[in-house]
């Protein structure tokens, strides 16, 4: 029971904000299988919420769940997933996750609980209290309209400062769904907010004052932490720095390991500049700054520090300090976020897009950050930027929008690249203020539906980066060939893996891992260099399901896919290994469970299978290769004409990428023909039940495998 | 010098090149030499006049696996500790003062083996330190000169220069990675 397992907090809180009930389920008893986070989340809609749910009915639930390494000394463990039927899944609404960083993880396991599961919708606007074992639904009448920071001050000055805020926009209230929630003022989870909004639930507060216990042996805990440190990176586990230095053996200028010796945060007060070993535990928050990294040079003399999340030392949210964009655009000087969340409002213009982009860009970034973390705006991956852009210089938008709406739009200092132009649009998308601002507010699907325009205009044209059902590719074939296509088809969102990119780029020479690939996957052709992939072969699509299977563990488990899995290290004496079971060797410790690296992937495969149950389920059919793995007609052309498997494309042939999912589904146990599970493959992860439920209704593959 | 003072010696070999090391220099025997001498290992090594110190050090560091040895281009040998100053590092150091083949040996191990083209930023960074003007000035000598004939620059659709070796990437392939390379940023 609950009181004899470490790392889970042993309960899981539900809120029915429709009747008011608040309470308590054991969450071993309930959940120990599917771990956590995503995996709980999964379940949950698997046994509560019947397909044809929409994303803002009451019958929809919202589970904000935490993972049985959240709240330790892991580090990289601060990962909230928010669980739901996804509202920007196009064209039918399906089960989705959105993630957050921040502290808000660790706090609902130090208040007692390993998951928020929040029911039904409150008749007025509410926010929720959860101090320990105290929970209130409270009014937040005074709150609704406001934005983001000032919810999260009010809340905080109620409640003390040691609590941690999950709250709505203005697009969350207005059920927007690119609507999303932030907590701890910058860490986003996009595509829930609407659906908080839907429910009436401003805000959700969480003060904890217990700590997660460790079942197994302190010391070995401790070493096992110290031993993750020494084979962490930078951001994105790039394990190598972005310059030459004595103590590196290999350097790579593309590298997020930006850190140099020298370089100064030079908006600290005061100034702080980076010194020391750059392998010193102690100075692993220096190697990542993501504003450097992506904005050029220019950005270390704004640059105050790093933020992050729950025990991680990388501290990707680069804090910046912009004095001009208070003068120029009337906005505070102090903005922090990483990825495309700084970059959100550059990716607007596409004079912006060129290069690091230089000072220009990092005000554009400030206005972006200002509005899209207060009024709660989501990019969906910077496909609403994209969409925009292909909308304006297409010249959708003339040709659809009224003239008089068209007129009101500040167009002129979009064209000039001036950010005050955000100041007008992200207030429209946020209130889903006139057509632009609606269809906008309403995810990329909106787009072909309100204006009837074809998907094939985008899923054709790369440069729009369109993958399929409403949301663009994220790390496909320009980062991993048939790898990266595999892992995009599987999500009814952008894929949000890590698992694969962060060792493709990991910086290291192409030899090493080669060597590293096949110590782990059986082989050195699981991977090709960049730009110079050879055909399909099951080696490939091993790596490809393992990177699956890491990120739903990742994501169930509480810890970060966007550094994990830690396979490659920058230890020379290693030979640049990392290791590959360190995430059962951490739950195992945490619980008292022995767990081999094995059954732990069983688990991950579980969670996975879970997902694709629940795909099936909703979309009613069971033929997900034709209906569901799609990929879009852009990966297979090249704009030079290049055939696929020559150096220098990222071009993929048909037949091939055929035959890729045939290696995975077979990897997975699938039928290849429909790329569904069978009741003795659902029966063979502990799903019995879903597999049997499957069959009930005929979406299991015909011949029973 | 004993035999049993030997391990002493090779213990102080190692920790003078390790403090070389950890300045990022590269010594030659002579100075560590130098160094043991200032450690007050003088007598140690003048026990066997005709035995010249160089050779017995050059002899001992031979054997010390922790120790590296590199050719320099001066013709003589160097030494490093790896962990402390890198092989990449310590080669960067050897060819500081001939800018063409610093330049030429870092394009090309960056073609070889990762393999990618470097954008000409690069060395006008730390540890490279080049001045525009050199670099402009190395890259006329190197077209030039028949033993850099392989050495090539893309220039990507944003303007940037980047640089490979034609022995170990194709001009297409160079012309790829460097597009992506500056995109990145723009694929977080």
């Amino acid at each position: 029971m609950a009181a004899s397992r470490g790392g889970f907090a042993g309960k899981v809180l539900r809120v029915d904000l429709s009747t008011g009930k608040i309470g308590v389920q054991d969450t071993i008893e309930r959940y120990e299988a599917v771990l956590g986070g995503a995996g709980l989340g999964y379940r949950v809609l698997w046994d509560e919420v019947p397909a044809g749910t929409g994303p803002f009915d009451a019958a929809n639930k919202l589970v904000f769940a935490a993972g049985a390494l959240v709240g330790t000394s892991v580090p990289c463990n601060g990962r909230t997933t928010i669980t739901t039927i996804f509202p920007t899944c196009w064209p039918r609404p399906l089960v989705g996750s959105g993630h957050m960083g921040g502290h808000f993880a660790a706090k609902l396991k130090y208040a007692g609980y390993d998951a928020l599961i929040v029911e039904g919708k409150a008749d007025r606007p509410v926010w929720l209290m959860i101090r320990d074992a105290k929970v209130e639904i409270r009014d937040a009448g005074h709150l609704w309209g406001s934005g983001i920071r000032r919810t999260t001050l009010e809340l905080s000055q109620e409640m003390g400062p040691d609590c941690v805020v999950a709250a709505i926009g203005q697009a969350g209230e207005s059920q927007a769904p690119m609507g999303m929630v932030i907590n701890s003022v910058s860490h986003s989870a996009g595509g829930v907010g609407g659906v908080m909004g839907a429910k009436n639930l401003k805000a959700v507060a969480v003060q904890g004052s217990g700590a997660v216990r460790i079942a197994g042996d302190k010391a070995e805990w401790e070493k096992l932490v110290k031993f993750h440190l020494s084979i962490l990176g930078a951001n994105n586990q790039h394990v190598v720095p972005s310059f030459p230095t004595p103590q590196a053996e290999y350097y790579n200028p593309a590298s997020r390991w930006v850190g140099q010796p020298g370089r100064r945060w030079g908006a600290a007060k005061p100034p702080v500049e980076l010194t020391g070993d750059i392998h010193d535990l102690s100075r692993i928050v220096y190697r990542t700054n993501s504003a450097a990294f992506f904005l050029g040079e220019e950005a270390w003399k704004y640059t105050v520090r790093g933020n992050g999340c729950t025990a991680c030392p990388i501290r990707c949210h680069t804090m910046l300090r912009v004095p001009s964009v208070t003068v120029k655009y009337g906005i505070p000087d102090m903005a922090q976020n990483t990825c495309i969340a700084l970059q959100f409002g550059r990716m607007f213009f596409k004079g912006l897009m060129a290069g690091k982009g230089g000072e220009a860009a990092i005000e554009a970034c400030m206005v972006g950050m200002h509005l899209a973390d207060d009024m709660g705006v989501w990019s969906n991956y910077g496909q609403l930027q994209r969409d925009l852009r292909k909308l304006y210089e297409g010249g959708y938008l003339k040709a659809r929008l009224g003239s008089k709406e068209y007129a009101s739009i500040p167009w002129d200092k979009y064209d000039r690249n001036d950010p005050a132009f955000l100041l007008d649009l992200v207030p429209r998308i946020a209130n889903r203020q006139g057509e632009l601002g609606d269809v906008l507010s309403r995810g990329t699907g909106a787009i072909f539906d309100t204006w009837s325009i074809p998907e094939s205009d985008w899923a054709d044209d790369h440069s729009t980066t369109y993958w399929k059902m409403g949301h663009p590719k994220h790390h496909a074939n320009e980062d991993d060939g048939q790898c990266g296509v595999i892992i995009n088809t599987q999500y009814n969102r952008d894929a949000q893996c890590h698992s694969h990119t962060n060792f493709v780029r990991n910086g290291l020479p192409l030899a090493v891992q080669k060597k590293l690939a096949t110590d782990i996957w059986g082989s050195p052709d699981a991977l090709d260099a960049p730009g110079d992939y050879t055909p399909a072969n099951p080696y490939k699509a091993r790596r490809a399901k393992w990177s699956l299977m890491r990120k739903e563990l990742h994501d169930a488990l509480g810890v970060c896919n966007w550094m994990g899995p830690w396979v490659a290290s920058p230890r020379w004496e290693r030979g640049y290994a990392g290791d590959d079971s360190l995430e059962s060797k951490f739950l195992s410790l945490a619980t008292g469970r022995p767990m081999d690296r094995e059954e732990l992937d069983r688990a991950g495969e579980r969670i996975f299978t879970l997902h694709r149950a629940l795909t099936i389920r909703d979309m009613g059919q069971v033929d997900m290769r034709a209906g569901h793995d799609t990929v879009p007609p852009w990966v297979f052309e090249d704009a030079k004409g290049a055939a696929p498997f020559t150096k220098g494309t990222i071009r993929m042939d048909r037949a091939d990428i055929g035959r890729a999912m045939d290696f995975f589904y077979e990897a997975m146990g699938w039928d290849t023909a429909t790329g569904a599970p069978g009741k003795a493959r659902y029966a063979a992860l502990g799903l019995a039940d879903v597999g049997e439920g499957l069959a009930a209704a005929g979406l299991v593959p015909q011949d029973g495998k | 010098m004993s035999a049993g003072d030997a391990p002493d010696l090779g213990k102080a070999i190692v920790e003078a090149v390790r403090e070389a090391s950890a300045e990022a220099r590269l010594v030659g025997a002579d100075e560590v030499v130098e160094r043991l001498r200032a450690r007050g290992f003088g007598e140690c090594l003048d026990t066997e006049p005709e035995v010249d110190p160089c050779r017995r050090v050059e002899a001992l560091l031979s054997g010390l696996p922790e120790i590296a040895s590199l050719a320099s281009l001066s013709g003589r040998a160097v030494y490093h500790d790896p962990a402390l100053l890198s092989r990449t590092y310590a080669r960067i150091l050897d060819r500081k003062g001939v800018t063409a083949l610093l330049m030429a040996e870092e394009i090309r191990a960056n073609s070889r083996d990762y393999p990618r083209p470097v954008p000409v930023e690069l060395f006008e960074a730390p540890p490279f330190d080049l001045a525009p003007e050199a670099i402009e000035a190395a890259f006329k000598a190197m077209a030039a000169s028949e033993e850099f004939r392989d050495i090539a620059f893309t220039t990507t659709s944003q303007g940037t220069v980047y640089l490979f070796s034609s022995l170990h990437l194709e001009r297409d392939y160079a012309t790829f990675l460097a597009e992506q390379d500056e995109t990145f940023s723009m694929n977080p």
